[in-house]
């Protein structure tokens, strides 16, 4: 690969991660939103080393004549290897595919279906639940608070009205599971965190919703591949979220 | 169709030819008018962004085909989330090949390569970042003399045990400490134990150190410039070839199929460890998702955190693209022995 067309990569991977980062916002399907301060300077970098090299190597082209310039195009680390033309398969997947971020395909993929693995708790435990209005909460919260008695923590969840938010996959018989994704760093760590709903009929597969309800005790306390349900007393649909992650 | 001539010009076939064709489009095209670079390149860089922004606009909301969608949003994942990383590494990497002397090396490493190689290691504890950024950083250091032995510690040690990924790994399992000093011990005697095999068994000939001329005074921005575009266009391109296949896997591999395994004692570590290298995450993220493979032992985990800074997907083409085939293919095997085995220890020990 020559350095002008060196140059050109360099700026249109910018370019690409500036549009996902600033412009479309896309970025929060692929990575953790803490990530885009990091994105837009690594995305400065990039665009600045093509446009110093282009600016460089171009004001040397107008003075110089062609032997010249076939000398500066074979000296060291002027050519790039071929598979630096694979650097513009991602920025083909940015524009041409513009993935959404992870859903129900993936979240379904598990062949067995066991529950996902509570998340961590917090070091210093979960604080009780205050009295009052509902308590938003995510379902990695929910799955952790849940499974806090089975490993010696107090239970906090029972007696209180909680709101779930997720989407809709098809569940055993008239139940259905609230799923999303929780992601540690990048799309690729993503593992679906569910919960399963009765008392409420399954609205559209794939519909983003808001569930209120209560804790109730799974069908079976041995294990703790068991699916934690939620005592559904409203369900309302919401819009799509902008960062679909938790 | 002005617009249209670089394109066709700049295709790899054309490339491969190099060196005679360097002046293009050849000034017979337009003849009595010699194509002014910097035109041409507005024209190329306005085509290119239109074909994409048409291409968001009306071909993006047409495909929708779920198992591509989920396909590319890993894929983009790996490659949007390694990349700062791997800028950080190639800038850090250039510094140090343009603008620390080669004197410094040698006064701060001991000069024996079985003492080298464990001060390296060790160092590894000072550079926060994942593993995109270590290989470009060693292949720096080997470039201005330092012994490739402590070199490939250091590469090995510091995705693994640096500030950074120890805290994740705390919050990751928390109330278990021993995991935090499980997963560093046993880093770090994997990064020195390959390094001391490495030194003792290498051979150089199966190593390409990157070659770096060293250069002073006003040219060094310059040469800091073009070290830093060539590396990054070189590991940039094979990252997308591990990016890629550790997306076809993560899309591929039924994940239940791998909990069927978690119960048989030596087989859950070495299927953990082999989990590791095929989904390629990153080892500031690695320890939430070890933490959620509940149903492995502890050792497993710990082979799964051991593992994969050391060796995974897109590790096994950036080492290859930086030095060399000969190099991976005995030093990849090596050190994924070597974590396997010191983590399944370390795990009998500790955990």
């Amino acid at each position: 690969m020559r350095k002008a067309t060196q140059n050109l990569l360099l700026v249109m991977i910018g370019v690409a991660l500036l549009h996902i980062t600033v412009i479309s916002g896309d970025y929060v399907n692929y990575v953790r939103p803490a990530f885009q301060i990091m994105l837009i300077g690594a995305a400065a970098v990039i665009v600045l080393l093509g446009v110093v090299g282009f600016w460089i190597e171009t004001r040397d082209l107008d003075h110089d004549d062609g032997d010249r310039r076939a000398e500066q195009e074979n000296h060291h680390g002027a050519r790039a290897p071929r598979t630096a033309w694979l650097l513009f398969l991602p920025i083909l997947g940015i524009f041409l595919v513009a993935p959404p971020a992870l859903g129900s395909f993936t979240a379904s993929r598990a062949a067995t279906r066991t529950a996902p693995a509570a998340p961590p708790p917090p070091q210093e435990g979960y604080a009780p639940l205050p009295d009052g209005p509902p308590v938003v909460m995510s379902i990695s919260d929910y799955v952790g608070r849940a499974y806090a008695p089975q490993i010696g923590r107090p239970a906090t969840l029972p007696g209180h009205q909680v709101v779930l938010t997720g989407f809709v996959m098809p569940g055993p018989g008239s139940a259905w599971y609230l799923t999303r994704m929780r992601i540690a760093c990048c799309a690729a760590d993503a593992i679906a965190m569910q919960v399963i709903v009765r008392g409420a009929p399954m609205p559209p597969k794939d519909a983003w919703v808001q569930v209120t309800g209560m804790w109730g005790p799974p069908a079976t306390t041995t294990t703790r591949t068991v699916f934690q349900p939620i005592m559904a007393s409203s369900v309302r649909r919401i819009p799509k979220p902008p960062n679909t992650y938790e | 169709m002005t617009d249209r001539a670089p394109i066709r010009t700049a295709s790899p076939n054309v490339d491969a030819r190099a060196g005679d064709e360097d002046v293009l489009p050849p000034y017979d095209w337009a003849p009595g008018r010699p194509p002014n670079p910097r035109v041409r390149a507005v024209w190329v860089v306005g085509s290119i962004v239109a074909v994409l922004v048409l291409g968001r606009l009306y071909i993006a909301p047409h495909l929708q085909i779920r198992p591509l969608q989920a396909w590319s949003t890993v894929f983009l994942a790996i490659c949007v989330q390694a990349l700062p990383f791997l800028v950080f590494g190639v800038a850090l990497s250039a510094a140090i090949t343009t603008f620390v002397p080669p004197a410094f090396w040698t006064r701060a490493l001991p000069r024996r390569p079985a003492a080298a190689v464990p001060v390296a290691g060790a160092a590894g504890a000072v550079l926060p970042g994942c593993e995109c950024a270590s290989v470009p950083v060693a292949g720096g250091l080997m470039a201005r003399g330092v012994t490739p032995a402590a070199a490939l510690a250091f590469l090995l040690s510091a995705p693994a045990i640096n500030p950074v990924v120890l805290v994740a790994t705390g919050v990751a399992f928390p109330g278990r400490p021993e995991m935090v000093v499980a997963r560093f011990v046993a880093s770090l005697t994997v990064a020195v134990l390959a390094g001391w095999l490495w030194a003792a068994f290498g051979r150089g000939e199966w190593l390409r150190v990157p070659a770096r001329p060293h250069v002073a005074g006003a040219r060094r921005w310059d040469a800091f410039r073009q070290t830093m575009r060539h590396d990054l266009m070189h590991a940039g391109g094979f990252l997308v070839v591990g990016g890629a296949a550790a997306a076809t896997l993560t899309v591929a591999v039924p994940p239940g199929w791998v909990a069927a395994l978690a119960g048989v004692p030596i087989v859950s570590v070495l299927v953990l460890a082999l989990l590791a290298v095929l989904l390629s995450v990153c080892s500031e993220a690695d320890a939430f998702v070890a933490s959620s493979l509940t149903p492995f032992s502890s050792t497993a985990m710990l082979a799964f955190m051991v593992v994969g800074p050391m060796v995974d997907l897109k590790l096994i083409a950036l080492q290859s693209a930086t030095f060399g085939p000969r190099f991976a293919v005995r030093f990849i095997p090596l050190t994924f022995a070597l974590a396997v085995g010191v983590s399944a220890l370390t795990g009998l020990v500790l955990l």
